[in-house]
């Protein structure tokens, strides 16, 4: 093969953004810029993101806030509640962004996405490079970008571009020097590579396998005897031989999670009937836009953590009689946890789950189980009329309940959503 | 969990009237000749927004800006992506604030001026010392 063509083979790049409910944050708040910063979950229980000042301080991913909240003066420490209207817009932004560069984009998560990219490696730095600048420019938020000829070098690139500042947050595998690649495989344990789980490294570790250096010479056949073939791909994908395919939408084969945690726990069947009820119609309204129906659907309710007393996490699968979006077959079949919720118990949180998803439509059912709801296009409706009025202005029955039920999620410290709510706009000071 | 977003369209700037909807009723068999000329209502989002990835809608607090026509609680249009010029009204990033100001950019030095006497102006010697947000390019006035 000539050398000009070999410059020629497509790469990956591997776009994520840094801290990035942080990041988001200090967009409209340069006040944060330099400040200690979480992101707290939802009911602000734990911090999710730490800007790099919060690392400094030794706070950890998963701190609960009760037990931070008591020094977050002394250190200076700001914590948010999840703003998921703004992460949500401001992600939409860059990944619109990030398809002006590369026909072929796989977002991978709200924050990251794998893109084909092609040219020589001089061209392929510069292009990670205008990435970062154009995201940093029109969107506000800071990104690493790493580039290599498989997914898993690309995220192991972007790591290293990271955490080495000599890279300006742009790094392409192929163009360090083999023995500082090596350096850098040798140093790092195999938990820090992309698809190694804890329980995983375990095994490997068994086997003497420590670092990613001893994982890229293992031998794939080896792996997949012990291990599985995802293991292996991830042994080939070290070595440089492209394995992981850019996906294809996976939404249709995936499941949809419906589950919260409650600011104070609910104790009446009445309760979780009425949590069931939206949750079902949250699902009911998704699987619609996506053009998906259901086969199974799961309902679950547990006790906190911290209860031991009272431990109860009732769950039922429930089979669907046929594939379907329909909002009241999936409320009632989520009603099918009811017998099992006992008067008086503590719920900390409750949720439902479907799965065994598929495309609508492709297989008529027989005209006898045709669902005669679906017919009627409740379920778009309910969701049109959602997006419009807002959360809460429709429901089916127990969902439609108005007046502030007391067990949806506490976001105290919650900031305006800037980019999606008129009330809500950032302000200029002009003085 | 991945997405794929297929071959598409680059230039985010271009859009396309497709077909539409006659806003005018329609004798069966008798074409009304306005139909031909619809070509969709007017879409303030494709007149006033250049790049969606860029563009903000920000909210004036304060006086400072009047002599521009930039009142309390007017809205603004913003885009992150432009070059800030002389004469720009830009969003600056100051003491942690986003601050509205009209920038002149002189061989004295840079300054940051309000558009209402009684504010002084801001002066620095490079455009490099300030955090420009982003430049106003548009504003919503209330009348």
């Amino acid at each position: 093969m000539k050398p000009a063509i070999m410059r020629q083979m497509p790469e990956i790049a591997h776009v994520d953004v840094n801290c990035f409910y942080a990041s988001a944050e200090r967009v409209f708040d340069p006040s944060l810029e330099g400040k200690p910063l979480i992101v707290l979950s939802n009911n602000d229980g734990c911090a999710v993101t730490r800007s790099p000042e919060a690392k400094a301080l030794g706070i950890q991913t998963g701190d609960p806030w009760f037990k931070l909240a008591p020094r977050a003066r002394e250190w200076g420490l700001i914590a948010k509640s999840s703003n998921y209207e703004l992460y949500g817009d401001i992600s939409a932004r860059v990944m619109e962004l990030l398809g002006r560069y590369s026909a072929w984009l796989e977002v991978y998560s709200i924050d990251e996405a794998f893109l084909g990219v092609k040219g020589s490696p001089e061209h392929l730095l510069d292009l990670g490079r205008t990435i970062k600048a154009v995201v940093a420019r029109n969107v506000g938020v800071p990104v690493c970008v790493g580039i290599a000829r498989t997914k898993t070098l690309a995220k192991l690139a972007n790591k290293w571009a990271k955490h080495n500042p000599a890279f300006g947050g742009v790094c392409r595998w192929d163009s360090v020097p083999p023995d500082q690649q090596e350096a850098l495989m040798a140093r790092l344990p195999v938990i820090e590579i992309w698809g190694v789980a804890t329980r995983i490294t375990k095994r490997l570790n068994a086997m003497g396998i420590q670092s990613i250096l001893d994982l890229k010479r293992a031998d794939p056949v080896r792996i997949r005897e012990r291990f599985s073939v995802v293991m292996m791909r991830t042994v080939l994908e070290l070595q440089g031989t492209p394995c992981i395919p850019m996906e294809e939408a996976r939404i249709g084969r995936d499941q949809l999670i419906f589950s919260r945690s409650f600011s104070t726990p609910i104790t009446t069947a009445q309760d979780v009937r009425q949590v069931l009820s939206v949750y079902a119609q949250m699902a009911s309204g998704r699987l619609a836009k996506h053009n998906l129906q259901a086969k199974l659907l799961t309902a679950f309710a547990g006790t906190s953590h911290f209860n031991a007393r009272q431990a109860a996490f009732p769950s039922v699968c429930v089979p669907l009689p046929m594939p379907t979006a329909d909002p009241v077959i999936l409320t009632k079949a989520a009603h099918a946890l009811l017998p099992a919720i006992v008067e008086g118990t503590r719920y900390a949180r409750a949720g439902i789950m479907v799965t065994d998803l598929r495309p609508s439509g492709n297989q008529k059912p027989l005209e006898l189980f045709e669902n005669p709801h679906e017919e009627r296009h409740i379920g778009p409706l309910l969701e049109d009329i959602t997006r419009r009025y807002g959360r809460g202005s429709i429901g089916l029955g127990h969902a439609g309940i108005r007046g502030g039920p007391d067990w949806t999620m506490k976001r105290g410290m919650r900031s305006p959503r800037y980019t999606t709510h008129w009330e809500e706009l950032p302000l200029v000071k002009a003085a | 969990m991945g997405v794929i977003i297929g071959p598409r369209v680059i230039d985010a700037g271009l859009s396309l009237h497709l077909a539409w909807l006659s806003p005018v009723p329609v004798a069966a068999g008798y074409p009304s000749p306005a139909q031909d000329y619809f070509d969709g209502r007017i879409d303030l989002n494709a007149h006033l927004i250049k790049d969606i990835t860029s563009t903000f809608v920000v909210r004036v607090t304060g006086d400072s800006m009047e002599r521009a026509g930039i009142s309390d609680g007017d809205e603004l249009i913003v885009n992150r992506a432009l070059e800030p010029r002389d004469g720009s009204v830009v969003v600056a990033v100051l003491d942690g604030e986003l601050t509205i100001k009209r920038l002149r950019i002189t061989p004295g030095g840079v300054v940051l001026q309000a558009e209402n006497p009684k504010y002084p102006d801001i002066r620095v010697s490079a455009l490099s010392e300030l955090t420009i947000w982003g430049v106003a390019t548009r504003c919503l006035h209330h009348v």
